[in-house]
């Protein structure tokens, strides 16, 4: 199982919250909360429903509680490495 | 005691985007030529269903105007509302930063019919087709009647008194009519209106058991209340939004009062009892005319319901006649709503949006595609009427039962 990437995540934000954020923002500054971003919570529960239905695998409960992409990509992937 | 205050709701701003016009401009040239867009339907995925004609809306592109974060969680009659709402408040001279310094100061009101059908059905397509884990969690707002009153909140952070009124088609002069009472009781101004989708196959179908529908193909004779060739009536998409604002307030900062809600009545008869809605809606205009202090001759227009069903049209009629005696039959009536379809709660509000601009610019609106009156009626046909309109009495009935009546005075009328 790969891990997810600052690339994956941006462009799940914009399919699923409709968030445009380059992967170079989420890499430098990975600590800017969604809220800021403008990802609400429906949004981020779409981001995880997508991953589970890409990876086939569910995802922590925790990982729509996440308040920024660091959280999200750490909790997502450590899970992710788990299983695999 | 403080100084007296004018609590009177005015209109001071209009916003539209209707299958005539995507602008108050566009849309008020279109209604005064007598302009009809009803048209085939050609949405996706309705192509083959019985409806053959409505009023589509074609020059609208959300993302022209509508940031993306909003566009992936509404459907298509928020996305109406929210360009609405934003073409009302520039109209109104109310830009962010004029409603940010008082936020609580200002709210929404909608009133919907029937709520996001077109995204409501993809992601019941995602339920059936693929399952649970593939339906959106933006499906839990979107398909809500309430969802445009939250998102034009939401958006442009307005955080006085929102509501959703959810009364039928008649619905749109009632959310008029409680902007204009948030507005007496103390709120400065309230964005209120209607807007509506439902042009999707799933929407179109649940339609389709209404026997008002129209299912005539050719769209000149597919809609023509007050005559014998009535045959139901045409559905359309989009709407209006109006600035509903307090007058001294409006004054306050220098903004045209471009006419008063004076008064407003609702009753209700029961569905598809359209002989009952002759009293039914003869009282709701009788309310309407006291509330506003109004005699029955001082109505310059009136704005009819207009369904487009004999039963309905006659009831419409002595409706009128019943509650302003013989000056019913010599007032002008005017339907525009012929030339765009019927938006269900969103055409009473263009309606009333129409008649501000008739009492504006001194010209009562036609009737597109109706000749020959069945009824003792002086309704408004082929072209504009020349007039000096100072109250505007706006009608609109649902099809399970509602009936309201709505009030406008020129800020020039006593």
């Amino acid at each position: 199982m790969s891990k997810i990437t600052v690339e994956e995540l941006a462009a799940l934000m914009k399919k699923a919250a409709g968030v445009t954020v380059s992967p170079e923002q989420l890499n430098d500054k990975p600590d800017t909360g969604f809220d800021v971003l403008g990802v609400d919570s429906l949004g981020l529960l779409g981001i995880v429903g997508e991953l589970e239905n890409e990876h086939g695998t569910p995802m922590p409960v925790d990982a729509e509680r996440c308040k920024t992409p660091q959280q999200f990509l750490n909790l997502v992937n450590n899970t992710l490495m788990a299983g695999a | 005691m403080s100084e007296p205050q004018d609590r009177r709701a005015a209109v001071t701003g209009i916003g539209v985007v209707a299958p005539n016009g995507i602008s108050t401009d566009t849309f008020w040239k279109a209604t005064h030529e007598g302009l009809s867009v009803v048209d085939r339907v050609t949405r996706e995925g309705c192509e083959r269903l019985p409806l053959k004609v409505a009023g589509e809306v074609r020059a609208f592109d959300a993302a022209d105007t509508i940031e993306e974060r909003f566009l992936v969680q509404t459907d298509r009659f928020t996305h109406y509302a929210m360009a609405a709402a934003d073409f009302a408040l520039t109209d109104a001279r109310l830009g962010p930063a004029d409603t940010a310094q008082s936020p609580y100061s200002i709210g929404v009101v909608t009133a919907a019919g029937s709520g996001g059908g077109e995204f409501g059905q993809r992601e019941l397509q995602r339920l059936w087709g693929k399952g649970s884990r593939f339906v959106g969690p933006y499906q839990s707002i979107a398909w809500f009647y309430a969802a445009s009153t939250g998102q034009v909140s939401i958006r442009r952070g307005f955080k006085g008194p929102c509501s959703v009124v959810a009364s039928d088609e008649a619905g749109g002069l009632d959310a008029l009519a409680h902007a204009a009472r948030a507005v007496r009781r103390g709120t400065d101004a309230i964005v209120a209106g209607s807007t509506e989708a439902p042009l999707a196959p799933y929407s179109v179908v649940c339609q389709l058991g209404y026997e008002e529908l129209s299912r005539e193909s050719e769209p000149g004779r597919a809609y023509r209340p007050f005559t014998t060739e009535a045959c139901g009536f045409v559905p359309a998409e989009g709407g209006a939004m109006l600035v509903v604002e307090a007058a001294d307030a409006a004054r306050a900062r220098g903004a045209d009062i471009r006419a008063y809600v004076a008064g407003h009545g609702a009753t209700f008869t029961g569905a598809a009892r359209w002989a009952q809605s002759r009293a039914g809606l003869a009282q709701a205009i009788r309310q309407a005319l006291a509330e506003a202090e109004c005699a029955p001759e001082e109505v310059d227009v009136v704005f009819a319901d207009a369904l487009g069903v004999p039963a309905a049209d006659r009831a419409e009629a002595l409706a009128i006649a019943d509650a302003l005696g013989a000056h019913g039959t010599r007032v002008p009536v005017t339907a525009p709503k012929t030339g765009t379809g019927r938006g269900y709660c969103a055409a009473p509000v263009l309606d009333t949006a129409a008649a501000v601009l008739s009492m504006e610019h001194g010209l009562i609106p036609p009737t597109p595609n109706v000749h020959d009156i069945c009824h003792d009626l002086d309704l408004v046909t082929g072209r504009a009427r020349v007039a000096e309109p100072r109250t505007a009495l706006v009608l609109s009935r649902g099809l399970m039962g509602s009936n309201s009546a709505l009030v406008l005075r020129h800020p020039s009328a006593r």
